[in-house]
């Protein structure tokens, strides 16, 4: 079983470190590599010091385009199975192993890491769970299946889905909206549980400016896709 | 309309056809974006040049003023032309990601070939050395 940590990482100089030694240190078994989305600061010459394994983007094509680069690296280079974890340190590696077991042992196609279902670890603001409570919902509606954590970044994907991602991939906050078209291929998602950290530093990628687009964004995303063929 | 009026707008439209003729002929526009352009401009100098088909268009459609239905076709074209750029906007940005996405793969994996090359050179050069080295002794 080859085994792939996509790790996109768009000016993450004060977090790259830590988190790639971290999953060199618990995550073993896995192969990581480092996404960068033509940085601005020294996340890249960071990689080149340290001797990371990383993907240089020569044009900065935000998180979707990232992390489809990851997934078509997995695909090119034979991996059974890809999870990206941002590179801010907010996912413990110490779950990868579980949900890599979770995904062989059960034959499903994808596995989120929730934080949701035992209620543990950093929970996310007020506002931001009633979204991802509002997009749980409408993908119940849409799909009848019940995703607790549908913004949930820690995703492990098994071949099929590495497939499905490395050719088409959502270009921004491609989370919830690419749940659902896995979901509506008839394809097979889990949860397990896990227990997420406040981010290390660095800042979120969705500002309360943004907030409005990406309410606005994935909510259609998601209707149009189950619209789909 | 006044004949004034007519002359200077074809006087106008042949400028600014001509202007975009010499831009494709110069390449610096390709042809294909410059159809829908090349058809606008046409499609004002018939009008220009036969100010009844507007007046009867206008009459058709129920518009007033045979200077509103222009405006509204104006309008029309305008909207197009835009919608069909987004639509380009749309696939070359598409297209842009996928280079991207190759070219920088494409890089990491040559730069992984080179390593790895590199490595076997070093190691045949050592085995070298101490073939040359045994058969000395």
């Amino acid at each position: 079983m080859k085994k792939l940590i996509i790790i996109p990482a768009y000016n993450e100089e004060a977090n790259i470190v830590k988190t790639v030694e971290s999953i060199e240190r618990d995550a073993v078994g896995f192969d990581y590599i480092v996404i960068n989305d033509c940085s601005t600061d020294r996340t890249k010459e960071i990689c080149e010091e340290h001797g990371f394994h990383y993907v240089d983007l020569p044009i900065n094509l935000g998180i979707g385009g990232a992390v489809q680069t990851g997934y078509k690296y997995a695909w090119e280079n034979g991996y059974d199975m890809a999870v990206q974890v941002d590179g801010d340190g907010q996912h413990d590696p110490e779950f990868l192993e579980l949900m890599a077991e979770y995904l062989e042992i059960h034959q499903v196609d994808m596995v989120i890491g929730s934080r949701f279902i035992e209620k543990q670890g950093f929970q996310s603001s007020g506002m931001r769970r009633v979204g991802i409570r509002f997009f749980s919902g409408l993908i119940r509606l849409m799909t009848g299946k019940t995703i607790t954590d549908p913004t949930s970044g820690l995703r492990m994907a098994g071949r099929n889905v590495i497939e499905l991602f490395s050719k088409d991939y959502p270009r921004d906050y491609p989370e919830p909206e690419s749940v659902v078209a896995i979901l509506r291929k008839g394809l097979k998602v889990a949860e397990v549980p896990v227990i997420m950290r406040e981010r290390e530093g660095g800042v979120s990628s969705i500002s309360m400016k943004k907030s409005v687009y990406y309410m606005v964004k994935v909510t259609l995303a998601i209707l149009i896709e189950r619209i789909r063929r | 309309m006044d004949i004034k009026i007519q002359i200077i707008v074809a006087a106008g439209v042949l400028l600014g056809l001509a202007a975009i003729i010499n831009m494709i002929r110069k390449k610096s526009l390709e042809l294909q974006y410059a159809l829908a352009w090349l058809f606008v401009g046409g499609g004002i100098l018939v009008l220009d040049c036969f100010p009844q088909i507007l007046t009867w268009l206008a009459h058709e459609a129920g518009v007033a003023s045979p200077v509103n239905m222009l405006f509204f076709l104006g309008f029309c074209f305008s909207l197009v032309i835009i919608f069909t750029l987004t639509v380009t906007v749309s696939r070359m940005s598409t297209q842009i990601k996928e280079l991207t996405q190759a070219q920088a793969l494409q890089k990491e994996s040559r730069e992984r070939k080179e390593d790895a090359g590199m490595k076997n050179n070093v190691k045949n050069k050592a085995k070298n050395d101490a073939d040359v080295k045994n058969s000395v002794q």
